[in-house]
């Protein structure tokens, strides 16, 4: 079967499922390397206090792709992440992660055919509310 | 009638526009266009409904594709069901012949786009295998053309005889419009730009600096 056709078979499975603490001090790290001044975003003594909206794209799970996913051919390069948010990620909340694969698709481009990869990861906090979805775009390129 | 014949909106995967953004742009910058052409990679959007948007700002928003095939990338206009089950637009290796020739049938357009870039252009692929028969009208003026690749087309265009368009290939806002068609007619729908695209008198226009 093609590396193609065999991929696709893996769309919509969840194959790993993460926990992650939301720790303040580290919220407000990634807030201040993104150059927030917002108060919600820097201030953990204001009431809407809540990590940045691209906060969970710094999250990776335990597999980036199924344990027996087929073996990408070819050169690979990160296409980018794509983040959206849902609802407030707040200190001491626990996310949850589900990952799957959500699609995998052909392109050309100047520089060749393409396959492109996306790892979704939705992420929901202890009370199920679901918080964002993060797409990571990975990119196999044929030598 | 001045269109933008080749952009991109979120809806395509690496499309970073919204295409009420677009809009405000246009306006806002008065570029010198009276609408556009949603051509989304590898795929046609049946789902959007832009009249609300159109009336607000006094833009044509008209829909196609740009599919992909052996000879590079092609615009293709007039897209219908029956031009959709004729070819899977989401392959990336369509017969250029076929997708021509099925357009036509199905009562469309098949426009080959930025013919000079090198991978996904015609100029490449007619150094190697020759011509393709049934192509009129490419891509002259392309937003994303890089030194020498519209010179490329036009080229082309010379030498074969095809009739150029013009788009901005826009996947950002800002780029909008910066190349485009100017038509001798009013355009109201896609049929009319199917027919102006066929009989009527059109000419590649830009504005890149």
């Amino acid at each position: 079967m093609a590396f193609i056709d065999e991929a696709r078979g893996w769309v919509g499975k969840e194959f790993d499922t993460t926990e992650f603490e939301l720790v303040e001090a580290e919220m407000l790290a990634f807030a201040e390397a993104c150059g927030e001044t917002d108060p919600r975003f820097v201030d953990p003594g204001h009431p809407e206090f809540q990590a940045v909206p691209t906060y969970t794209a710094r999250f990776v799970g335990r597999r980036t792709l199924p344990e027996s996913f087929p073996r990408p051919h070819g050169r690979g390069f990160d296409g980018g992440k794509t983040v959206t948010v849902h609802g407030p990620a707040c200190a001491g909340d626990t996310l949850i992660g589900h990952s799957k694969i959500a699609e995998v698709y052909q392109k050309t481009g100047r520089s060749g055919p393409m396959t492109f990869i996306v790892h979704r990861m939705e992420f929901e906090n202890q009370q199920g509310e679901k918080v964002s979805v993060v797409d990571w775009r990975m990119v196999r390129q044929e030598d | 009638m001045i269109l933008d014949l080749h952009a991109h909106s979120v809806k395509s995967d690496d499309g970073r526009a919204r295409v009420e953004t677009y809009c405000q742009w246009i306006r806002k910058r008065q570029v010198p266009i009276d609408g556009f052409v949603l051509t989304e990679h590898r795929q046609f959007d049946d789902e959007s409904d832009y009249r609300a948007l159109e009336d607000e700002f006094g833009l044509l928003i008209l829909k196609g594709s740009e599919v992909e095939t052996d000879y590079g990338h092609v615009l293709v206009f007039g897209v219908n069901e029956a031009m959709r089950s004729a070819y899977d637009f989401s392959a990336i290796d369509l017969p250029l012949a076929r997708v021509i020739e099925k357009t036509e049938q199905c009562g469309g357009v098949a426009v080959p786009c930025h013919p000079g870039r090198p991978t996904v252009g015609l100029c490449a692929h007619y150094e190697q295998r020759g011509a393709v028969d049934g192509v009129e009208i490419i891509e002259v003026h392309n937003g994303g053309s890089r030194a020498g690749e519209d010179e490329a087309a036009q080229h082309l265009a010379d030498r074969h005889g095809y009739r150029g368009i013009g788009g901005s290939d826009a996947h950002l806002v800002s780029k909008i419009g910066i190349c485009a068609t100017r038509f001798d007619r009013e355009i109201r729908d896609v049929d009319d730009l199917v027919g102006a695209l066929r009989k009527g008198s059109f000419e590649a226009v830009t504005w890149r600096s």
